[in-house]
Parts: structure tokens; sequence; C-alpha cells
């Protein structure tokens, strides 16, 4: 590795590191930045609301967001590389319209159908029918792909579900209740604030099986950027790295959307903004790179949501986009987008 | 010594493919044998298995029946891990990955020979080096694949395939989209690295032409009928080359290796300098020409005289002579 390279990383280490400080300390109730860092070595703070509030509210939030971003930008990383195709991200698999799908019935088909789930507003029931929701989509793709060999009718397919995903979402609020349909819309909003600890141990394993054998085929997706069959000439077992990929996907954005709903653009943009800023296409330093960038950049976008002197925080969704959308836009039109990889 | 240099050999193969219990047979009772140091080119109609065949040897496709053997051993025995270190392949298409600089592009000829992180060893990159210096792309070293045109990234992905250190490489119609020069480029690399390198090269082509002139080894597969293999020269004279031509409709030159009408008339008899007989014959296959009855040419001043009709005709130049025989 070269002296540039380290460089970044260890820059990108301590913008980590100071926008976590940042996230901690900044929002309704300002906590100076002092005092969580004499918190952390054994002092207790003046004031006993802020150890709840930084304990039960900002630590699992800004976790969270370090989670999601390092499971949307290796996932958008994953996927940009095996469907050769630099507008492939975590969503096109449709995970986030099953996901979606699974709130949706668990909210809104009471009404529809007239039977009420108990509650329905915890946490757990709307994880559960996230997860249960992207599980199924993936499960149905994935017969598909064990069905087809080729990877484009693959992501046609995963389009399509999530086309139909989405149509069943759109029949579903239009018999819906007026108070679920806007509860649906808020999870469809996104939020990394709805994280308990125990979720969040959850969410933390899920991430790290998820991650581990992405690094174990880092060089695989290297051999990927020739195709896949030059890749099967270097003695690549495609099939197997499309299985890799499908479950490693699976589990980090089915987790993070089953966490914080679905959030837009960090699966796309972070992967390519990564390309841009280290120079190389090799995925042994692209895929801790994008897992650093995408963490730094959904913390910024978190902060980003409190609005300043208030206690109220906007959409993290509407947040990814408005940064987003921009990025990919100005990807285009800077660069070549083909040339990209 | 034959079977020393033989390093793929096939018999009674046949290949097609597997479609759940049924068999689709595409092209059966093969044999071949795939010798080291030899440039050898597969001629062959579209459809008769050419693809099913380099899929076959690259173990994509199990063999439907028949043996194949890779150094004397069941080609179904090797893994695809020890498969890549034996065979590389380059293929028609231009492959995706812009961003890759031609020494990364190389270097990815080295992924069967290094470990999980896929980290360059030393010994990888001096054949990386071997590989550029070979192919002559060392000025592109630098150079990103999506700068560059198609007939360099050809070179490129050669030079990559040379680096996966195999003792067979196999390229698939390789020049196909590529202009003349290119063509030529590529043709007379692939010479010189089976004569260098000793490897094993094995071209799809349907450049009859260019295999005619540049291979050692021509495997010929006519449809619906037996693979024949041997040297260029051999099959031409033997005339096996016209079973890859439509009966009756073209046939291909003994002398010249050109293809021409087998519909069109005999040539008159050639008196003369030699200097420009073949270009006399080129001329006269395009025109009707059944009523010249002899062609006698001088070359220093260049003159055509022919015998017409029981009278003599002399002409200066082509032109004059179409002339002439356009009004008859």
């Amino acid at each position: 590795m070269n002296v540039n390279l380290t460089l970044s990383f260890v820059l990108g280490l301590i913008v980590l590191v100071l926008l976590w400080g940042l996230s901690l300390s900044y929002g309704p109730v300002s906590i100076p930045v002092e005092a969580i860092w004499a918190r952390l070595w054994g002092e207790d703070f003046p004031r006993s609301s802020w150890e709840t509030i930084i304990v039960e509210y900002r630590l699992p939030k800004s976790i969270t967001a370090i989670l999601v971003g390092i499971n949307l930008s290796i996932s958008g990383l994953q996927m940009q590389t095996y469907f050769r195709n630099p507008l492939a991200g975590p969503y096109v698999l449709g995970v986030s319209s099953g996901a979606g799908l699974g709130v949706a019935i668990t909210l809104m088909a009471g009404t529809a159908l007239g039977w009420n789930l108990w509650g329905m507003t915890d946490g757990w029931v709307l994880f559960l029918a996230a997860a249960l929701g992207a599980i199924g989509v993936l499960a149905i793709v994935s017969f598909t792909a064990w069905r087809v060999k080729d990877s484009m009718t693959l992501l046609i397919v995963g389009l399509m579900f999530g086309s139909l995903a989405s149509a069943l979402v759109a029949l579903l609020s239009y018999f819906a209740a007026a108070e679920k349909l806007k509860m649906y819309t808020v999870w469809s909003l996104g939020s990394l604030g709805a994280t308990t600890w125990p979720q969040l141990q959850l969410f933390g394993w899920a991430t790290l099986i998820g991650l581990i054998p992405v690094f174990l085929v880092a060089k695989s997706f290297n051999a990927m950027l020739l195709g896949e069959n030059y890749a099967q000439s270097l003695g690549i077992n495609v099939g197997r790295l499309k299985w890799t990929m499908i479950v490693s996907t699976g589990l980090l954005t089915g987790s993070t959307t089953a966490f914080c709903g679905p959030i837009a653009f960090i699966g796309i943009a972070v992967p390519h903004i990564a390309r841009l800023i280290l120079k190389t296409t090799d995925h042994k330093i692209l895929f801790p790179g994008a897992a650093l960038l995408g963490a730094i950049i959904l913390l910024a976008c978190d902060s980003l949501s409190h609005l300043p002197g208030t206690a109220s925080v906007l959409p993290i969704n509407a947040i990814t986009s408005l940064l987003g959308a921009p990025v990919v836009i100005w990807l285009i039109v800077r660069r070549n987008f083909s040339k990209e990889f | 010594m034959e079977a020393y240099r033989t390093i793929l050999q096939a018999n009674g193969l046949s290949i097609g493919y597997h479609q759940g219990k049924k068999k689709l047979t595409v092209a059966k009772d093969l044999n071949f044998n795939l010798e080291k140091g030899l440039l050898t080119c597969i001629l062959g109609p579209n459809g008769v298995g050419k693809s099913t065949l380099l899929k076959t040897i690259l173990g994509i496709l199990p063999a439907i029946s028949g043996d194949i053997k890779l150094f004397n051993q069941p080609l179904e025995k090797y893994s695809s891990q020890r498969l890549a270190k034996t065979i590389a392949i380059v293929l028609t298409e231009r492959p995706p990955g812009g961003n890759l600089t031609v020494e990364q592009l190389v270097g990815l000829g080295r992924i069967p020979h290094t470990g999980w992180l896929g980290v360059l060893s030393q010994q990888d990159k001096k054949k990386i080096d071997t590989a550029i210096r070979l192919t002559k792309i060392e000025p592109l070293r630098k150079r990103r694949m999506g700068e560059l045109s198609d007939g360099q990234i050809q070179i490129a992905m050669i030079a990559r395939a040379l680096a996966q250190d195999g003792d067979i490489l196999i390229l698939d119609e390789p020049t196909a989209h590529l202009d003349l020069a290119n063509r030529w480029e590529i043709i007379h690399l692939l010479r010189r690295l089976a004569q260098i390198s000793g490897k094993a090269i094995l071209m799809v082509t349907h450049d009859l032409d260019q295999a005619l002139e540049n291979s050692d080894q021509l495997w010929l597969m006519p449809p619906q009928q037996e693979m024949i293999g041997g040297p260029p020269e051999d099959l031409l004279i033997q005339g096996k080359l016209d079973l890859l031509l439509p009966t009756g409709s073209l046939a291909l030159d003994r002398e010249t290796g050109k293809l021409f009408s087998a519909k069109s008339s005999r040539l008159p008899p050639f008196t003369g300098s030699p200097k420009y007989q073949k270009w006399a014959k080129n001329f006269l296959r395009k025109i009707p020409h059944s009523a010249i009855e002899s062609f006698h040419l001088e070359d220093n001043p260049f003159s055509i005289q022919i015998a017409i009709h029981g009278k003599t005709q002399y002409f200066e130049s082509f032109e004059h002579l179409r002339f002439f025989l356009l009004q008859h």
C-alpha cells in the first residue's frame, strides 16, 4: 500500500472520530465534547440527564448511522461490480421494496382486511415485518438466480419484483386508514433514531456476518471487473460469488432496512466517491474505503438532519437523497460513467 | 516425439449441452492433438460448434462422451483453479473495466497464482513485467483501459493471458472487430509468442487468408463431417479446405489460396511474363471472358495481348481491356 493511500485512510479515520464526537454533542441539548471525552475516561457528567441522552439516545443512534453507512456502501459496491452496472445499488434486488411490503402489510392490511395486529407500533414488530418482507423477496430472487445463469436477467427480475411489491403497497395504501398510512409514510422516510440497544446488538451481528464473506472474496470481485467469462477463466467460481453477493447484500441491506427503513442513494453514490478519492479499482482497498466513507457520510447526514435550535429531526432519507442525487448527477456529467470502474 | 509435444488430446469426443436429463449434441467424434509451440487455428462456419468446443476445453461444459486429456490426464479431473493455471483466454468483445490501468489489467492474470487476498509477490511482478515486455506495450503501462484503442486492448488482453502463465492460450476471434493493420500485428504477435514461449496457441477465426498464411496447424470443422487437422498447406493442396465452402458454388484456388466462384468458366491459357499473371486472373474472374482464346502478358513496358474470335488485340491497361470486353 502506498503512502497516499495510507494517508487517506488515516485522514478518514480522524474525520470519522471527529464527526462521531460532533454527532454525540450536537442536538436539541448541546453537550460539550470535553464532557463526553471526560465521561469516556470514567468521570461523571455534570448533569445526570446528559447520561440518559448520550447512552439511551445519541450513542445508539450514531452507532446505527455508522453501521448503516458501512452496510449500504459495501452492498452497493458488490452490486456494481457483480452486475458491472454503475447504477446498481443495494436495493436493485428488491430488498427495500420487500421490506416496505412487509411493513405495509403489518400496518395497513389491518384496516383493509378488518383485523388488528397487536399494537403494531412496537419497534420489534416493524422490524420483524420488514425483515420477513426483505427475506421473502430475496428468497424469490434467489430462486430465480438459481434457475437463470445470466446476471442481467437477475437484475431485471429484481427490479420487477421491486415494482410488484410497490404496486401492492400502493393498493394497501389506497384502502388504509389515514393514521396507518401516515405511520407507513413515516417509516418509509427512514430513521436512524429508532434502534434500541438490544436491536443494535442484533444489527451489529447481522453486519458482522454479512461483511465476513465480502472480505474473503475481494480477489474474486477484482476478477469480475473483466466480466463473467474472464473471471471464470481465472478460476473464479462465479456461481459461488453470486450466492455470496446475494447472501451478503441480503443481510446487510435487509437488516438496515428493517431497523431504519429504506435509505436512498448511499449505496449508489458512496462506491463511486470511494473510487474517485482512492483512484483504484482494487477491491481489497475499495471495500474498507467505501465502508469508511459510508460511515462518515451517514454520520454527517445525521448531524445535518437536526434543525438547529429545535427538537425536530428531518427524515434521514430526504437528507441522503438531497445530498446523494446531486453527487450522482455530478458524477455522470463530469466523468464518463461507464469508464468509472 | 509427437506424444511429447502434445498438450491437449481428444479421442472420439462429443460436445454439447446438458439440458436437465436431455443431452444436446452439437458435434461428435472429434479427434485432435494440440501441440506446444504451434499456432493452431480453428476454421468452420457459424453454428458448427467452435464455441462449444472452446467451452469444453475450458471446463465450462462437460464433454458428452469420449475422452479429452490435458497432459495425459482427463480434463474433468482438473479443478477450475488448476485449469486457470494451465489455460488462459482472450475473447472477441472489449471487456468492461475502463478504469483499470494496463499494468493492473495484466496483473489480474496472476489471480490464480496469488493467495486469498490477491497480493502480488516479487515473482508475480516479474511475470507481469515479462508479459508486458513480450507484447511490447511498455509505453501503455500506466494508461487506463478506457483510453486505449480496440487493437491496443486486445494486445493488453494477450499480455494478461501471458501473465496467467499457462501452457495453452485460447483466443476466440480476437481480431474480429479490428482493422487490417491491427489484425496483422496481433496475428504476428501470436506467431512470435508461439515460437519463443513454446505455448500452444489455439485461435478461432473466420479470417481464412490469415489462417492460411500464418497458422502452423488448422483444425477444420466442416458441417456434418469429421473434423480434419493438418498444416494449412497440406489441407489446401489436398482440397480439404473446400469442405468448408458451400458445395459447387465456391472453391479455393490451389495456387493462391484465394476464394473464387466455382461456376465461373475456365481461364484462357497464359503466356508471356508470369509476374502479373495473378492479377490478370484476378481481373478475369470479375468479367465475362469466355471468348478469350489466349492471354499474353508483357511486364516491361506493361501490355496485354489477347486472342479473341481469331483476332489479336493489344491493350495498355486492364481498364482498356475491360472497355473492349464490355463492348463485345
